[in-house]
């Protein structure tokens, strides 16, 4: 992390970077910063970047915090692409998970390579290929997701027609009711799946956080890109 | 029930009609001065003969006719130019400059806040290559924004050539293959550099363009970035459309809009037609693109007439989105001005007739009224 006192007021650090660039006129930087999992990580390597993210340790139930350089706004993960794609900020981080989901326009600029998730395709341990049998007799298999979208395209990458059920959470118990044949869901560890009694038949996609900006402001605002800068240098050090 | 619109169209009442009148007068007389004339194209077109100029956005409004033709609403109008040159005009000697200001339709999914109708404001030079070609649709575009009043903007150019000759090396020389070339171009086309630098590790490719072909995106700034960008594909001999891209700048400089353009390699999203120059036009606190434009050299082709081809398209939309965001107001023109009411009370009605037909004979708006006299009436 670079000196804090070295860019002067207003402008953020990293930011030789920052030459050119005045806060006072262009107004603070809008960062999204999602909820949950991610969270922790996020404020970190922002802060590693040199902005001052103190206010974002406990922020209670504030959603934007503001400093001097900086307005974040503090949003559901799943929200994330939206709030950068409309330009309600000028960048973000964001699970891969989420933009894939979304398909929303955002320039993809860091793999901040933390975050790691796996979408995979689950079913019932005691199942034992009910599915396979299924989708042979009645030529569609019934999946329980939150990501329909990312669900039907990998469907449809291994041509297998399937009905898709779109859940908000507890994915887990679609197959267990019998409500679905399999399911479509994130994991990071497997803890959930395998207390479910659940078990992977195949991956879909690998996941990690992702540092994303709004189109115009990747190329109208330098800080933007100096941001990502530091970020890849970040990441690169780890 | 209340009678109700499709989402995404809108009807435009009077305050916001005039100030869109305003503007595209402004930006239509600015286009003229530099001997661009007007044309009209179809509102529909035919599915198939659209498609073979270039791949259509899948948000396209299809619909079938009487006689089973399938159509399409116009979802541009670089297209329908491009059929229409090739064919009415197919024997006109060039160049041709033309201009347009016509809605187009787009397809958008439901709960993403977008217009399916808008509005474009839009050139095509026809007939011209090369780097003045090049700088006229570029200072045009600049002058087309200022004569819509806005005074902050910025257009970001780069050109494909760069990239399309360090992509077909990479093909020809490696076994990666038009697998590799086609995820490339997604990546490019999605504005997703994670996955170009990611397909530019691939190890079957020679590391110097791979790692050319990673930081080409981060290229940036004025003349010195296409001095970087040259120093960079130099020794890989991957240098097409950079020079014509160093002369376009000189001549931008030369004409005074160098203020409002920046180099960018980075701007190589939706360049489907594109074959050299493209530009994207943004304003401080819009989001999104306020219009896209460049050079697509092998379009008119697919027509059957080959010529090269440049231009720009704006949306007025998003032009009115960041005059109000820098706080400019319309310019009062004579659709702002209000009538001057002529009683029908005080006066004969023909004497009323007489002298409403005077005013605007001065060039005074006037109607028949059954106000007050000389009462400005809010029309």
């Amino acid at each position: 992390m670079m000196d804090k006192t070295e860019g002067g007021k207003g402008s953020f650090p990293g930011a030789a970077v920052n030459a050119g660039v005045n806060a006072a006129v262009m107004g603070r930087l809008k960062i999204a910063v999602p909820k949950g999992s991610l969270y922790s990580q996020s404020v970190e390597v922002l802060g590693r970047a040199g902005l001052d993210t103190s206010g974002l340790q406990n922020p209670g139930r504030q959603l934007v915090i503001r400093t001097d350089e900086a307005e974040f706004f503090i949003v559901r993960p799943t929200d994330v692409p939206v709030f950068v794609s409309y330009g309600g900020v000028d960048c973000a981080i964001c699970g891969k998970d989420s933009l894939e989901e979304a398909a929303l326009e955002v320039v993809e600029l860091v793999d901040l390579d933390f975050g790691a998730c796996r979408f995979v395709v689950a079913e019932p341990a005691f199942a034992g290929g009910a599915a396979d049998d299924a989708y042979s007799r009645l030529g569609i298999l019934r999946v329980a997701t939150k990501y329909p979208r990312i669900t039907s395209r990998y469907y449809d990458s291994v041509g297998v027609q399937v009905e898709l059920i779109k859940m908000h959470g507890n994915i887990e118990l679609a197959p267990l009711c019998g409500m679905a044949d399999r399911i479509v869901d994130i994991t990071a560890t497997g803890t959930t799946l395998r207390e479910n009694d659940l078990v992977v038949v195949d991956e879909v996609l690998r996941s990690t956080a992702r540092f994303v900006g709004n189109p115009a402001s990747v190329r109208t605002d330098a800080r933007v890109r100096n941001l990502a800068v530091e970020l890849e240098r970040i990441r690169a050090c780890v | 029930m209340i009678p109700v619109i499709p989402r995404g169209f809108k009807d435009v009442l009077p305050q916001e009609a005039r100030w869109r009148e305003s503007i595209c007068n402004n930006v239509q007389k600015a286009l003229s001065l530099w001997g661009y004339a007007p044309i009209e194209t179809p509102t529909l077109e035919v599915l198939d003969v659209l498609k073979r100029g270039g791949q259509l956005a899948p948000t396209t409004f299809r619909l079938f006719d009487a006689d089973g033709a399938l159509l399409v609403l116009r979802p541009d109008v670089t297209l329908p130019i491009a059929r229409m040159t090739a064919t009415r005009l197919a024997d006109a000697v060039g160049p041709l400059r033309f201009r347009y200001v016509q809605p187009v339709f787009r397809e958008e999914e439901s709960l993403r806040g977008q217009a399916r109708e808008f509005t474009q404001l839009g050139i095509e030079s026809i007939g011209l290559g090369g780097a003045l070609a090049d700088a006229e649709v570029v200072v045009l575009l600049a002058e087309a924004l200022k004569a819509a009043g806005l005074k902050d903007f910025t257009l970001a150019i780069c050109t494909v050539g760069v990239l399309r000759d360090l992509l077909d090396v990479c093909v020809r020389e490696s076994g990666v293959g038009e697998q590799w070339r086609q995820a490339m171009l997604d990546a490019c086309h999605a504005s997703n550099l994670v996955e170009v630098a990611r397909l530019a590790r691939d190890a079957r490719i020679d590391a110097r363009y791979g790692e050319a072909l990673s930081a080409l995106p981060s290229i940036r700034g004025g003349k010195e970035a296409i001095t970087a960008c040259r120093a960079l594909v130099e020794p890989l001999r991957c240098l097409d459309g950079l020079d014509v891209l160093e002369q376009t700048w000189e001549l931008i400089e030369a004409a005074g809009v160098g203020e409002y353009v920046t180099v960018d390699f980075s701007v190589m999203s939706s360049f489907d037609y594109y074959t050299g120059l493209v530009i994207e036009a943004y304003a401080p606190g819009v989001g999104m693109l306020l219009g896209s434009g460049g050079r697509y050299d092998h379009t008119l082709e697919a027509y059957g007439k080959s010529a090269p081809a440049a231009g720009f398209a704006l949306s007025l939309e998003r032009i009115m989105q960041a005059l109000l965001e820098q706080g400019i107001q319309a310019e009062p023109s004579f659709a702002t001005a209000e009538p001057v009411v002529v009683s029908v009370e005080t006066d004969e009605p023909a004497a009323a007739f007489r002298r409403a037909k005077e005013l605007r004979g001065q060039g005074i708006p006037a109607v028949l009224g059954t106000g007050k006299a000389g009462e400005r009436y809010d029309g």
